[in-house]
């Protein structure tokens, strides 16, 4: 009972950072339809960058996360106009778009295997100590994570909703005609998508290198895990993104729990081909 | 405010419209008859930046717009309902309406015009919370033609508002389009299949056929079964 309760604690820290990985590649997908095979190397950058601030130039934990993910929404913004864009205009864009992230995410990969080298990284966590509730343990740094991963859900749903480049960007995932019609650039709001996605990538790479480690290969791990969550709630939708990835962090605890963390992938994946089998278009099945 | 002269527009490599001419004068209602598949959506979608043309020019307000993006075209006051209405279907009907009035010009003024929209269509006022995926035909229509006026526009471009509803709604988007040009004076180009609606709102017509200007008449000089010849 003990162990479960702490397992399951420890199931929906996972998940929610889960949540934020799988958050990215939600938000690109469901407004230009690219699925971008070079998600997990996007994060691993923005964790990367976070990393060298902190312990090569000794910047304090926040303002290196910010000049991270200030480089991380230029480098989206740059993807987006000089290679999907002109992809995007040409037949076969489905194809070559997908074709071209994920040869640029291994190239990439290696870009950050020469700069930062083979060794493993991490960054270290927010705060010490832990929190005793009866028998349940949690380290504070998680219940940190925790509440951030909140405040950035919160914070893109209430973009979403009632921005005005937010609306504009669901307008866009919905009917790219109407969207024209109404006046909206859809270059520009795909544009602002790739920053927007990108920044979020790469602050889930942060808040998973306080968790867990980082090398120049992790994002393939990280990506896949994302790939398994949206295709559970649903291609394109952020709130189903975060209830897949809390319940398969709940699946990932209880598994390690009972069969051992051996048997976490197997069971993700008998989960995630019943799923594509019985619901291709996810268990939440909407869009942004 | 609008002139479009000896305009050629393509799908690929098929030709759909060739060296086609049309005016609008302010103020005027002009009907653009013609068989299906004959060019006049090609038309309003070339003028609104959605098809852009291979040659020719398009002057709106004084300006050559022919080959701009469609949402520059919008901003200078253009709008155009499309025919398969393009809602975002998740979205409500107020949502709808709100981003009609996304370009920059609309929004000082978003509040008379969505007070305009409900007056117009008090059925949209009743049904403002709801989804647009589950509206009915014409209530979508409603949408449509609504968040085009909430763009802040000074010629509104209609194709074939008619389509698919039933007799009823038909005459009262009818009416609708009526009460927009006799209480904002504004100027419209209508694609319409239903002549005789069209052509009682008209003050000029223009008929397509293969993609070129067959004949151009005032109302007073077209009777509705020239038009029905000309079709085939």
């Amino acid at each position: 009972m003990e162990n479960l309760v702490n397992a399951l604690v420890s199931g929906l820290i996972s998940g929610s950072l889960y949540a934020t990985m799988a958050l990215g590649l939600t938000i690109i997908y469901g407004v230009s339809r690219v699925f971008n095979f070079g998600h997990g190397v996007i994060a691993v950058i923005g964790a990367y960058i976070t990393w060298y601030l902190l312990s090569v130039f000794g910047v304090p934990f926040l303002p290196a996360t910010l000049l991270s993910l200030a480089f991380m929404a230029s480098f989206g913004w740059l993807v987006y106009r000089f290679t999907m864009s002109p992809l995007l205009k040409k037949p076969n864009w489905e194809f070559s778009t997908v074709l071209f992230m994920l040869g640029a995410g291994i190239l990439l990969e290696n870009v950050v295997l020469q700069v930062f080298g083979p060794r493993v990284k991490s960054i270290p966590v927010l705060v010490d100590g832990a929190l005793k509730v009866g028998f349940i343990q949690i380290n504070w740094h998680e219940v940190a994570l925790m509440g951030i991963v909140l405040v950035v859900i919160a914070a893109l749903s209430l973009f979403f909703k009632y921005t005005r480049t937010g609306q504009a960007m669901r307008a866009v995932a919905q009917s790219i005609p109407g969207a024209q019609v109404v006046g909206i650039n859809i270059e520009q709001i795909f544009g602002l998508t790739f920053a927007l996605a990108f920044t979020v990538t790469g602050f889930s790479g942060i808040l998973l290198g306080t968790k867990y480690y980082l090398n120049p290969h992790v994002g393939w791990e990280w990506m896949v895990k994302g790939f398994v969550i949206v295709t559970f709630g649903g291609l394109g939708s952020t709130s189903g993104a975060v209830v897949a990835a809390l319940v398969l962090g709940l699946v990932e605890a209880v598994a390690t729990l009972y069969f051992g963390a051996i048997w976490v992938w197997p069971i993700w994946f008998v989960l995630f081909l019943i799923v594509l089998l019985l619901r291709p278009q996810g268990i939440l099945g909407g869009r942004t | 405010m609008l002139t479009v002269r000896e305009l050629d527009c393509f799908y690929s490599d098929l030709q759909v419209l060739r060296g086609v001419s049309l005016d609008v004068g302010e103020g005027e209602v002009v009907a653009l008859f013609g068989p299906n598949g004959h060019g006049k959506s090609t038309l309003l979608k070339a003028i609104c930046g959605l098809q852009p043309p291979k040659r020719g020019s398009i002057r709106f307000k004084g300006e050559e717009i022919a080959g701009l993006p469609a949402h520059q075209i919008v901003e200078r006051g253009l709008a155009y309902i499309p025919e398969e209405r393009h809602l975002f279907s998740d979205m409500t009907v107020l949502e709808n309406l709100y981003l009609g009035a996304y370009p920059r010009h609309a929004r000082p003024v978003l509040k008379k015009n969505l007070e305009f929209v409900f007056h117009i269509f008090p059925r949209l006022a009743e049904r403002r919370h709801q989804l647009c995926s589950t509206l009915s035909g014409g209530e979508a229509r409603m949408v449509a033609i609504g968040r085009g006026l909430m763009s802040e526009t000074s010629l509104l471009m209609v194709d074939e508002p008619s389509i698919g509803l039933s007799p009823g709604m038909k005459m009262a988007v009818f009416d609708a389009i009526r009460q927009i040009h006799c209480e904002r004076g504004m100027t419209i180009l209508i694609v319409e299949q239903e002549i005789q609606h069209a052509l009682e709102m008209s003050d000029r017509i223009y008929l397509i056929k293969k993609g070129q200007i067959a004949f151009e008449r005032r109302r007073e000089e077209v009777q509705v079964d020239e038009i029905e010849r000309a079709y085939f």
